[in-house]
């Protein structure tokens, strides 16, 4: 099969036009508390809106601020100069404050057709589940009305099975680089990862089969210390690079753009849509939740403990609240635990900035004895 | 970290609650004389905080606002001395709903820095610096920041526990309180917003709420009394009367309410409200407002009349409400006052309950940032400002932290001018910190833009053409 992974680095890659030219339709979404079974159960492809670390924001910055996330706005940027224009239509979730504003603006100007709104609970009790489970029932209403599809129970089970098969697959991908010898880059395993959403599910899966087969017996080697990677979402291959390039290797990671994405497996038993709601809700790890800090701290600390990190690195663009505090906690409670910390501030796919982030995980890998 | 610096700052809520505790020795009807003797006691900044509530032309109205704040400290401050629970909440959380438990006191984190900021020598800076110290990102909210930094420093008082209805809002704002509920182990108690406005929402936020009673009940270890809600939920209807009288007099032209009315409004809002004191000052306001008019005792000739799209600068009050009167730059109202409350209906438990959550839903920023769309919800409550009170500008603060209004600041502006047909002035600054942008910069461009766009143009909204 062909290598795919130079297709990590593109947004619109020859397999998304097949599909269109297939009469597909493509749905984005950004956020992974958003569950893809219901566009697969409908025959639509979805799509993980990324910006590959698109430094340009002129277009995004005449409706989101300076003081909004560079993420948001290059997505935004993609999103308005037409880079996106292959998308049928939009799924927003309450991910942020920031990520609110992306999709508001976005819709603001291009005004799609379909544009639907799942709001997520920000707390994890019964009655937010309760809540999140209606949700997920007007989503499936909302595709199956706009697109004419039928998002039966049982199509939905089928797609949870299949998912959840992938998501072993990718489980077992990512751990590679969690063995004593790593198997994998951080850089590949990102590649892998944008793979994943943003190529028909077929294509994709037979790809990932192919990855597991070459990678499982090799050993990546040249690196100075095995690193953790965590913080807000990050989809720059660029940056992980960087940081493997100076010697960090990226053996595990608790980012949305990685192992939160795809960690938890959905149960297959019972009603479809309490299953994914709760599968969804509870395992989201991410800062926008409430009241579950020793959660997404434990999910922090296994990754650690199982990947056997010598540090970890904890990212946050300017201006996102929810990551740039979450770090001071996590920072204090890895460090109490023997994990040297590096707390990296960024613009997001600024490359004029990536010197000073070599220099201090250049740095940071000396602390650690790298 | 709290240990290591205990004692060597002292704490920001025990420093105003200090400087409050004397306001009330002072009496309600000072002469001028007595007023200018007093400031020649005060270091700067209080001084000019207090020539702004103090202002000639509503004296008695300012020295109730400051005798309200000085007693809801004091009540604060002597909370677990009469075995009470100190419970720490966001500007948008309801004080009635707490005023009604027998056994808990709300301190208000936005309120607090604000005092703080407009009191003390240094205003809130080293408070704020010593959360950077921390770690905290600079781009956090100062107007909690400098509370909860002061908090974090483990020298000043300590909440119980926390009660946020913050999450869906505010990021910046929820964040930082969970930071300190994790810091010093405190429960949180919330009160979550489902981004809906439908019947669906409603009950579902009627839900949220109402379990919300139940957890603080727990918590305090008393039932919410019948009896005592409706007294309070009773002054909370007092209050909502005076607010609507109020907004009512800032229609009529000129607009004989001072500016600094809306501070004392929705400071109310956020502490008293539910109280005899809460009472007492909108009382006085409106009376202070309908002899001004008798009178005719206006500071100029009105040349502007400005809805604050979001909130207005706390670090100078003279330097921002009594210098806009001064250039007859009318401030009519902002987000914080668009708080619309409604008559609670105190027939039995059940429409009080069902009254205090739809309360909570139209709190500011609950009501705007936690709709389903912030640009909609907050382009509305903006356009029937301009429109309800005749405004013929808009201006939005830029509060660096406001990421959520700041995300949709730009599609809000152009709306305005196309549905409202007023223009709106952006500026940039941190409302508590001013270091960030000086006051003497924002008057500048707040002139610039009255002198050039707003006074030029013929008086009242221009409406789209049909």
């Amino acid at each position: 099969m062909e290598d795919l992974m130079g297709y990590a680095g593109d947004i619109f890659n020859p397999y998304l036009q097949e599909w269109k030219d297939d009469g597909g339709r493509i749905v984005g979404y950004a956020c992974v508390a958003t569950p893809r079974e219901f566009l697969d159960a409908a025959g639509i492809l979805p799509y993980r809106i990324r910006a590959l670390g698109n430094p340009d924001k002129e277009l995004a910055d005449a409706y989101l601020a300076r003081f909004n996330c560079s993420f948001c706005r290059a997505c935004l940027q993609l999103g308005l100069d037409g880079s996106y224009d292959f998308l049928d239509g939009l799924v927003e979730t309450n991910g942020c404050d920031h990520l609110r504003g992306m999709f508001e603006n976005w819709q603001y100007v291009k005004q799609l057709d379909f544009f639907h709104y799942l709001h997520v609970p920000h707390l994890m009790t019964e009655e937010a589940l309760e809540f999140f489970a209606e949700e997920l029932e007007l989503y499936r209403e909302a595709i199956s009305g706009y697109f004419d599809a039928d998002v039966s129970d049982a199509s939905l089970r089928e797609m949870m099975q299949r998912n959840n098969r992938v998501r072993g697959k990718m489980r077992e991908l990512f751990s590679l680089r969690e063995k004593k010898h790593p198997g994998l880059t951080g850089t590949e395993a990102l590649a892998a990862l944008l793979l994943e959403s943003s190529l028909p599910p077929a294509i994709f899966e037979e790809y990932l089969d192919g990855l597991l087969a070459v990678n499982r017996d090799r050993e990546v080697s040249g690196y100075r210390a095995r690193l953790l990677l965590a913080g807000s979402a990050s989809d720059e291959l660029g940056l992980v690079k960087e940081i493997e390039d100076v010697g960090g290797l990226v053996v595990t990671d608790a980012l949305c753009y990685g192992t939160r994405a795809f960690w938890a497996l959905p149960e297959l038993e019972g009603d479809p849509i309490h299953a994914m709601a709760e599968a969804y809700l509870k395992n989201l790890y991410c800062a926008r939740m409430f009241d579950d800090y020793p959660n997404r701290l434990a999910f922090v600390m296994d990754a650690a403990l199982r990947a056997e990190v010598d540090g970890a690195v904890l990212v946050y663009n300017k201006f996102c609240d929810l990551h740039g505090v979450e770090n001071v906690s996590l920072r204090k409670d890895l460090e109490k635990e023997g994990i040297p910390v590096l707390v990296l501030e960024k613009e997001y796919g600024a490359g004029a900035d990536i010197g000073r982030i070599r220099t201090r995980v250049q740095a940071f890998l000396e602390r650690i004895g790298g | 970290m709290a240990d290591k610096v205990e004692n060597q700052i002292p704490g920001l809520f025990d420093r105003a609650y200090g400087l409050f505790a004397l306001v009330k020795t002072l009496p309600d009807d000072m002469s001028d004389a007595e007023v200018e003797g007093l400031f020649h006691v005060l270091p700067g900044d209080l001084r000019s905080t207090l020539a702004s509530i103090l202002h000639r032309r509503h004296r008695r109205a300012g020295m109730h606002f400051l005798k309200m704040i000085a007693t809801w400290l004091e009540e604060a401050m002597g909370a677990r001395q009469r075995g009470q629970k100190l419970l720490l909440g966001t500007f948008n959380y309801l004080p009635e709903f707490i005023h009604a438990f027998r056994g808990a006191v709300l301190l208000t984190s936005e309120v607090v820095t604000t005092l703080g900021v407009v009191s003390l020598e240094g205003q809130g800076e080293r408070y704020w610096d010593y959360a950077m110290g921390l770690g905290i990102p600079d781009f956090l909210c100062s107007a909690n920041t400098i509370a909860l930094g002061s908090v974090l420093t483990g020298s000043d008082i300590i909440p119980d526990g926390i009660v946020q209805t913050a999450p869906g809002a505010c990021d910046a704002n929820s964040k930082i309180h969970e930071f300190v509920a994790r810091e010093y182990g405190i429960p949180q108690f919330f009160i979550e917003k489902p981004n809906y406005a439908d019947r669906r929402g409603r009950e579902q936020y009627q839900r949220n709420f109402e379990a919300c009673v139940k957890q603080l009940e727990d918590f305090i270890g008393e039932k919410l009394d019948e009896e005592r809600l409706r007294e309070v939920l009773e002054s909370a209807n007092r209050c909502t009367e005076l607010y609507y009288e109020l907004w009512d007099l800032r229609k009529l032209v000129p607009c004989p309410v001072p500016n600094i009315f809306s501070l004392f409004t929705f400071a109310t809002r956020f502490t008293m409200w539910g109280r005899e004191e809460g009472v007492r000052l909108l009382s006085t306001m409106v009376d202070t407002v309908k002899e001004i008019m008798e009178k005719g005792d206006y500071v100029a000739e009105e040349r502007a009349r400005t809805i604050w799209t979001y909130l207005p600068y706390f670090f100078d009050f003279s330097g921002f409400y009594n210098w806009l009167e001064e250039q007859g730059i009318v401030y009519m109202t902002d987000v914080l006052m668009a708080c619309f409350p409604n008559i609670i209906d105190t027939t039995d438990m059940d429409s009080m309950l069902r009254g205090l959550a739809e309360s909570a839903w139209n709190m500011p920023m609950t009501r705007q940032m936690g709709g389903d769309s912030m640009m909609v919800r907050w382009l509305d409550d903006i356009v029937f400002c301009v429109n309800d009170l005749g405004a013929n500008a808009a201006i939005y603060c830029g509060h660096h932290s406001c990421k959520q209004t700041w995300s949709v600041v730009a599609a809000v502006r152009n709306e305005i001018q196309k549905r409202a047909g007023v223009p709106t002035l952006c500026l940039q600054g941190d409302s508590w910190i001013r270091r960030m942008t000086p006051i003497s910069v924002l008057q500048e461009e707040i002139s610039s833009f009255v002198d050039n766009v707003v006074a030029r143009k013929p008086r009242g909204a221009r409406r789209k053409a049909e």
